[in-house]
């Protein structure tokens, strides 16, 4: 149930749209830019847990810990006089380390226990972290003065963005990607056959984690001011999980879809008071509804109805 | 430093609490296999509905506990019937797409509390709740006393129903083979929408149960949530004794935790989260599909 890559045509599209994304600051107005670093923050988020939530169908409700490790290495380095751009390195290195330290224990657990267990963790994360000093505590912590710089954060975002979607694309594509396939599909029959799963699922867990890291360091050079209530907030962790499930988890084109719609509904919401309101009802409701009549989301949805269209004339035929 | 005695009194009247918040939760594990994510935001409803009483009426918290309990139960039933049901059965273990779907009703159930009471915190005070008294020599406040006295009849009367009742007996055997329930005549689908029904009525108590001790907030139920995974991991899915014993263990770890460590309040949660981590991964046994998954495995070695 994957979209066909028409690859040709599919590269050219990706390439233009890559192309008129760098070049926005010079042809947008700043308001729009803004928008666009939204999106392009979100595809970052989706993309990377597609590749453990999708390719493996380990449902994870704690990528906020990866997006808040990322921002305080980023913060309290740059707080040290050191560049924050060489800190995302770092940035994504920790994420990853931290993404094979729970991982190790909570990836002996099967399908909705896993997902109770990294609720608990980052839970204990957000706790802790609200909890120690160096965070800043409910107060936060403001990045340094000169360390703002739209223009190079948005192209940096834009091309982690591009980064996470080719990743994604290799990954299925490769080996690691069939052994995650498998793993989703019969965990005991892919074991059978040979297949490390808990290694193949800590490398997607770490990969994901990474980019989550890096675009949690660029989240903090954005916003010059992180909180454990901002960073580690379980909201973010459910908007990351909703964007690829909304869009159709397990493709290429599904988080991408869920993405854009997230962060425009995200925009639209915040403008107006009475919507902001009720962002949980259309959460909420989107996840039940899909989970009732398209557990695949939009692009299982728009699969389904090219099917049906294809078979309507044959249909016709033999009657 | 502090003795022993007020530790284990404290933690055996919280268990209490615990005990009737995880029990719901286990009920319809057990007869579904299905990980209710709604009971936290069920536990939020149960507290504000008691606000509401509280405050409308003046009826007091713990005689509400009349009113919210057939309420929950009906308003499960109609959750199972309407929502709950359209799910495929998973046949082995629960399925990801009934704990999305549970997740999303949670969120729902939380806006609705938003849009109602507002997101501003709430609390019950009534003539008792600042009062305190003695048991065995350890002074301990009045409501955490009648909160256990409710949980305690409440368990015990839910224990009678499942034994002695044929609906009870029902639900149990359909805990514990579906399939031979079903071959002996047990209405399965009727069975599940009454244990959801008890499941929603438990938490709703517990919610109310809660909100004589806790301020709340329509995000209320969270942590709650996890503790209550945590006891019901703990202390296996389906015995009733097992989620006694659970909820009496992660009460004294709280406890004890507070008494004799210098780790600061604000950390308690932390301790039952990484707890409920630590319980899924070492006592997998409590899960009754996950120690099915692991002997699979030992003997496929």
């Amino acid at each position: 149930m994957t979209l066909r890559i028409h690859s040709r045509r599919d590269t050219a599209i990706a390439v233009a749209a890559l192309l008129v994304l760098l070049a926005a600051p010079k042809i947008f107005p700043r308001g729009v830019v803004n928008d666009l670093w939204s999106v392009a923050f979100a595809i970052v988020l989706a993309a990377s847990w597609n590749i453990l939530g999708g390719f493996a169908g380990q449902v994870s409700i704690g990528y906020s810990a990866f997006l808040g490790i990322g921002a305080y290495t980023t913060a309290l380095l740059s707080l040290k006089g050191i560049s924050p751009w060489l800190t995302l390195p770092l940035a994504a290195f920790l994420g990853a380390a931290f993404s094979v330290l729970i991982g190790l224990p909570t990836f002996r657990l099967r399908g909705p226990y896993f997902t109770i267990a990294t609720i608990g963790v980052s839970e204990a994360v957000r706790v802790l972290a609200s909890g120690v000093s160096f965070t800043g505590g409910s107060s936060g912590l403001r990045m340094p003065a000169d360390s703002y710089d739209f223009v190079s954060n948005y192209v940096a975002i834009v091309l982690l963005a591009a980064a996470a979607v080719g990743i994604s694309w290799v990954i299925r594509g490769s080996s690691l990607g069939q052994a995650l396939a498998a793993v989703r599909q019969d965990i005991d029959a892919a074991e059978a056959v040979g297949i490390d799963s808990t290694r193949v699922k800590l490398r997607a867990h770490a990969i994901s984690a990474a980019m989550v890291s890096i675009a949690g360091g660029l989240f903090a050079m954005n916003f010059q001011y992180i909180a454990p209530g901002s960073v580690f907030d379980f909201r973010l962790s459910l908007s990351i999980v909703l964007m690829p499930i909304v869009g159709g988890v397990g493709t290429i084109a599904g988080p991408i879809l869920g993405a854009i719609i997230f962060s425009y509904m995200q925009i639209k919401l915040l403008s107006s008071p009475a919507l902001r309101d009720s962002y949980l009802f259309i959460y909420g409701g989107l996840l039940m509804l899909i989970m009732i009549f398209e557990p695949k989301g939009l692009v299982g949805l728009w699969m389904r109805l090219r099917r049906s269209v294809r078979r309507a004339p044959a249909a016709e035929i033999a009657a | 430093m502090s003795s022993l005695l007020p530790v284990l009194v404290n933690s055996l009247l919280a268990a209490g609490l615990y005990a009737t918040m995880a029990y719901g939760l286990a009920m319809i594990y057990g007869v579904m296999r299905i990980i209710n994510l709604a009971h936290a935001g069920v536990m939020m409803l149960g507290a504000y509905a008691t606000f509401t009483l509280f405050t409308r009426f003046h009826m007091d918290p713990f005689l509400s506990l009349l009113v919210v309990v057939p309420l929950f139960y009906f308003l499960g039933v109609l959750v199972y019937r309407a929502i709950v049901r359209r799910l495929p059965r998973a046949s082995a273990g629960p399925s990801m797409e009934s704990l999305l779907l549970l997740f999303g009703l949670w969120l729902v159930l939380q806006n609705l509390a938003y849009f109602i009471w507002t997101g501003e915190t709430q609390s019950i005070l009534t003539g008792y709740t600042m009062k305190s008294i003695e048991v065995l020599g350890v002074r301990v406040g009045l409501p955490l006393v009648f909160v256990f006295a409710a949980s305690a009849a409440s368990l015990l009367f839910l224990n009678l129903f499942l034994r002695r009742t044929y609906a009870g007996r029902a639900i149990r055997a359909v805990t514990q083979n579906r399939d031979a329930a079903w071959l002996s005549g047990i209405d399965a689908e009727r069975v599940s929408a009454a244990a959801f029904g008890i499941g929603t009525a438990f938490a709703g108590a517990a919610g109310t149960l809660m909100s004589t001790m806790y301020a709340f907030t329509p995000d209320f139920g969270r942590s709650f949530l996890l503790k209550a995974f945590c006891i019901i991991v703990l202390g296996g899915m389906e015995s009733f004794t097992g989620v006694a014993a659970g909820a009496l263990v992660l009460a004294l770890l709280e406890n004890a935790v507070s008494a004799w460590t210098p780790i600061p309040t604000t950390f308690q949660d932390a301790i039952s989260f990484t707890l409920l981590v630590l319980a899924l991964v070492l006592f997998p046994k409590g899960l009754p599909g996950l120690a099915a998954g692991l002997s699979r495995k030992v003997t496929a070695r």
